[in-house]
């Protein structure tokens, strides 16, 4: 590692324009986890933005708004995401690797790494979070699904990652995930979300599924399988099917591709029943 | 190299550094043989140290986060001739054998006794979990981190440095 500088940028602007100084040979460093295992060769100066004012959590109305160097264990443990959509997030943040981890990484850190196995994407995709991100020009925000359609990795070369705004939904999420021990990264993982209309008929799903081991997609034909639809067993069962069968799935060290379609109807069903519980239960 | 200030066991420093050094070789540096190398990629909580009280990974930590900070090592709770009550619990239980896990399984039990004088076996599990152990397994641990839990509330941590 041929680090020569580590700066404490101050705030935002101080951040992005040592970023854009470096042209390419500076690093953002928040936790530091991801950018300490795998430094590109090339990177001349480390800019710390973990004191620039990103950190904070807090509610806007039924929204969450998390800071991009909010720690994961600070999210898991905050009262703000506790009363988010029943403390889903602080849920997840529970099944992300282990405590003295969980207090060093962010959840910018998860979104710009965007590692295909992690859970974090996962959940963020089937919540419709939003990413904000500062560069040059202006204030941009985009979902956090449609930022990874997009060349992101370049984009965060040139750009600062400000923070990642979860929208309010009515209804109620559940997150699934098969590891091998409870510290290790996922085999497979999926976040469910329902919403009843005043039928008691399923008026919106979000089906996301990832560690395929590719990184998280949503399902959409599954979603509109379930919309429209009266809860029970069955349909839970059948979307489950159906998420096996829409899913890209693949090869990798830990799992094959058969093994992974086997297994995306359990955790899809378990996910949707859970959710379904948790919002029948609201009324 | 930089110049940073930050506080260890409970001692100023001021010292040089590399800017892209990691925590855990500063520590090494500066006499902290207690920090151990085990992976250097996060997994095995060999290195953990505290910082302001909160368990981290030292291996994946820049040096230059623990400027103005507190850094706790194992050196920091207690000595051969001064040992900490969970020093001594790991010995009364047979905690240890090759002793290279034990200073991360010590500091994460110390963070865990410091806001949960009380914990049931699993919230002890739950603890360790970010900690491997090659010899022994972890029911001797997991007692030893009890016992120590048992003395505190039984007042019998004469001091906390």
């Amino acid at each position: 590692m041929a680090i020569k500088r580590y700066h404490y940028a101050r705030d935002v602007e101080e951040a992005l324009s040592l970023l854009l100084a470096y042209e390419g040979r500076g690093a953002l460093v928040a936790g530091g986890v991801d950018v300490a295992r795998g430094l590109p060769g090339e990177i001349e100066g480390l800019i710390d933005i973990t004191a620039a004012g990103l950190s904070g959590i807090s509610r806007e109305g039924g929204r969450l708004v998390v800071g991009a160097t909010a720690t994961l264990e600070g999210i898991r443990t905050s009262r703000e995401v506790k009363a988010y959509m029943g403390g889903f997030l602080s849920e997840v943040m529970g099944h992300v690797a282990t405590l003295s981890l969980r207090n060093m990484a962010t959840l910018g850190g998860a979104v710009v790494s965007a590692h295909p196995w992690a859970d974090i994407p996962t959940a963020l995709i089937a919540l419709g979070a939003e990413a904000v991100w500062r560069n040059e020009e202006r204030t941009e925000r985009a979902p956090v699904e449609e930022l990874y359609a997009r060349p992101f990795r370049a984009i965060f070369r040139r750009a600062v990652l400000t923070e990642i705004r979860l929208p309010a939904w009515d209804g109620a999420f559940a997150f699934e995930k098969l590891s091998r021990n409870a510290g290790d990264i996922a085999l497979v993982n999926c976040a469910c979300g329902l919403g009843l209309d005043a039928e008691g008929k399923i008026a919106w799903a979000r089906v996301a599924v990832g560690a395929t081991p590719y990184r998280a997609e949503r399902l959409v034909a599954v979603e509109e399988l379930l919309a429209g639809e009266v809860p029970s067993e069955a349909l839970w069962e059948e979307a489950g099917h159906r998420a096996a069968a829409e899913a890209r799935v693949g090869d990798d060290m830990r799992a094959s591709a058969e093994w992974r379609r086997a297994v995306i109807p359990v955790i899809v069903r378990r996910a949707l029943e859970r959710a379904g519980r948790a919002v029948m239960g609201d009324r | 190299m930089m110049k940073i200030y930050f506080e260890l066991n409970g001692e100023p420093v001021y010292t040089e550094i590399k800017p892209g050094e990691m925590l855990l070789d500063l520590l090494r540096r500066l006499g902290m043989k207690s920090v151990k190398e085990g992976c250097r990629t996060g997994e095995c909580g060999a290195c953990t140290v505290l910082l302001d009280g909160k368990p981290i990974r030292s291996c994946l930590t820049f040096a230059a986060k623990a400027k103005g900070h507190r850094i706790t090592t194992l050196e920091g709770l207690g000595t051969p001739e001064d040992p900490h009550p969970l020093q001594e619990a790991f010995l009364e239980a047979g905690a240890v054998q090759c002793g290279f896990c034990t200073p991360g399984m010590i500091l994460v039990a110390y963070h865990l006794l410091s806001h949960n004088p009380d914990p049931s076996p699993d919230e002890v599990r739950a603890a360790i979990s970010g900690n491997l152990c090659r010899c022994t397994g972890y029911v001797k641990i997991v007692d030893a981190v009890l016992t120590a839990a048992r003395w505190k509330r039984e007042g019998k941590w004469r001091k906390e440095r």
